[in-house]
């Protein structure tokens, strides 16, 4: 059950196309797997729609011409079934991805194993940051660590705890430079989460804080 | 039937979008299954103006105002068809639209390399746009390759290393430490360092 969600006010930030994209794609996602916050989107788009197209501002001349221009163009195309294949594969299994980051699918790159039972794979998803799918096998940990900027996460499948919470499927959080967590999961199946980070993670403890020097090398 | 009758005056801008929904619903069926251009009139008459006003405190500027209204017309004349009343008015469905054509208008103005867009984040029109790049793929050093590399420094190297980044010393204490110059953990800790960015260099 989910339990983490967006609050009012970035889901209205969100609506109003004001949000930035990162955190943008996250939401979305979220709300692809949401239904409290699907029914909750669509009444905050409707009082934006009022606001935002309450009052009139009289066409100008340069508009003549442009409603006969619009009604020359040819009807679009009924709009073709995602291409992308819906799913991601890790070692023989498939998990469904949200409508949110089926677009991704073609942007990810192979999987690499992090530590131990941990498993990641790259998202390019541009300059605005760094995404990853990460799968946490039954007992598989991410070293303790603080965050410089923004950590982002949606829980895709399976759970895991922090030692802050409990999370489920569908949950979506928000950590930075605040909060100090060591993701592991003990679920039978394990967990995959898709994250972004808009700076490096900073390791706290053991033979991880080697990666702190290193981390412009993997944080491009 | 309503059209053959001066639709623009039947709408007048003072009407408010929530008390002529049902019919601008019923204008978006006619130019879905008909083309019918008496219709789209209409609309365009009763929603251009509210979406230039919208416009031009968005985008500050009247150019792109334009861009923006025109876009977005555009987009109700050839995808009427994809409105669906029980999702919402069309007043809202329009707004979606141009709320969309806006984040894409100023994700192009921006300098950085974005590659997300309204279409993956508002499934509004859910058009399907062809992009496969390529994906590049990052260094990824993880924690195994990077011990695996830090057991292979010498010995020295290794030292202050361990003392630095794992046990979390300063450089003065690990220099009273070892009893060795501050200058000496210094260069030492640089040495490793670059030792170590070489090795996950050549790591792929």
């Amino acid at each position: 059950m989910i339990s983490f969600h967006p609050s009012l006010e970035q889901l209205e930030i969100f609506s109003a196309g004001n949000c930035e994209s990162t955190l943008a794609l996250m939401l979305s996602a979220h709300i692809d797997m949401c239904a409290q916050c699907q029914t909750a989107t669509r009444s905050i788009q409707a009082v934006l729609a009022i606001d935002a197209l309450c009052q009139t501002s009289p066409l100008t001349d340069k508009y003549a011409n442009m409603m006969s221009d619009i009604t020359l163009l040819p009807v679009a195309e009924s709009p073709v079934a995602k291409s992308e294949a819906s799913s991601l594969e890790l070692d023989g299994r498939h998990f469904a991805l949200p409508r949110a980051l089926r677009g991704y699918q073609n942007k990810t790159g192979n999987w690499s194993r992090l530590a131990g039972k941990l498993w990641q794979a790259p998202v390019d998803i541009g300059d605005v940051g760094k995404a990853t799918f990460i799968y946490m096998e039954k007992g598989g940990k991410v070293p303790e660590h603080t965050h410089k900027g923004r950590e982002l996460t949606l829980v895709l499948d399976g759970q895991y705890s922090d030692g802050l919470a409990e999370y489920d499927c569908g949950d979506f959080t928000l950590m930075d430079a605040k909060n100090k967590h060591l993701p592991h999961s003990e679920a039978e199946e394990g967990c995959l989460v898709f994250t972004i980070v808009d700076k490096p993670l900073h390791f706290t403890s053991g033979i991880a804080r080697l990666l702190n020097p290193f981390s412009q090398l993997f944080f491009k | 039937m309503l059209v053959g009758m001066s639709l623009e005056a039947k709408f007048k801008n003072t009407i408010r979008p929530k008390e002529c929904a049902e019919d601008m619903s019923q204008y978006l069926s006619f130019v879905a299954s008909e083309r019918c251009k008496q219709s789209f009139s209409t609309l365009f008459s009763y929603f251009a103006p509210r979406l230039r006003s919208y416009a031009i405190k968005q985008m500050g500027n009247e150019a792109l105002a334009m861009e923006l209204v025109q876009d977005t017309m555009s987009n109700v004349w050839q995808k009427a068809h994809l409105f669906n009343a029980e999702k919402g008015s069309p007043s809202t469905w329009i707004f979606t639209i141009a709320r969309n054509i806006r984040f894409d208008m100023l994700r192009k103005q921006s300098k950085r390399k974005e590659d997300i867009c309204a279409d993956d984040l508002w499934a509004v029109l859910c058009e399907q746009t062809a992009d496969s790049n390529e994906v590049s793929m990052d260094h990824q050093a993880t924690v195994n390759e990077i011990e695996y590399m830090f057991e292979r420094l010498p010995g020295k190297q290794k030292l202050v290393i361990e003392a630095i980044y794992i046990e979390g010393k300063s450089q003065q204490e690990v220099a009273d430490e070892l009893c060795i110059p501050l200058g000496t953990v210094k260069s030492r800790t640089r040495l490793a360092l670059q030792r170590l960015t070489e090795m996950l260099k050549d790591y792929d």
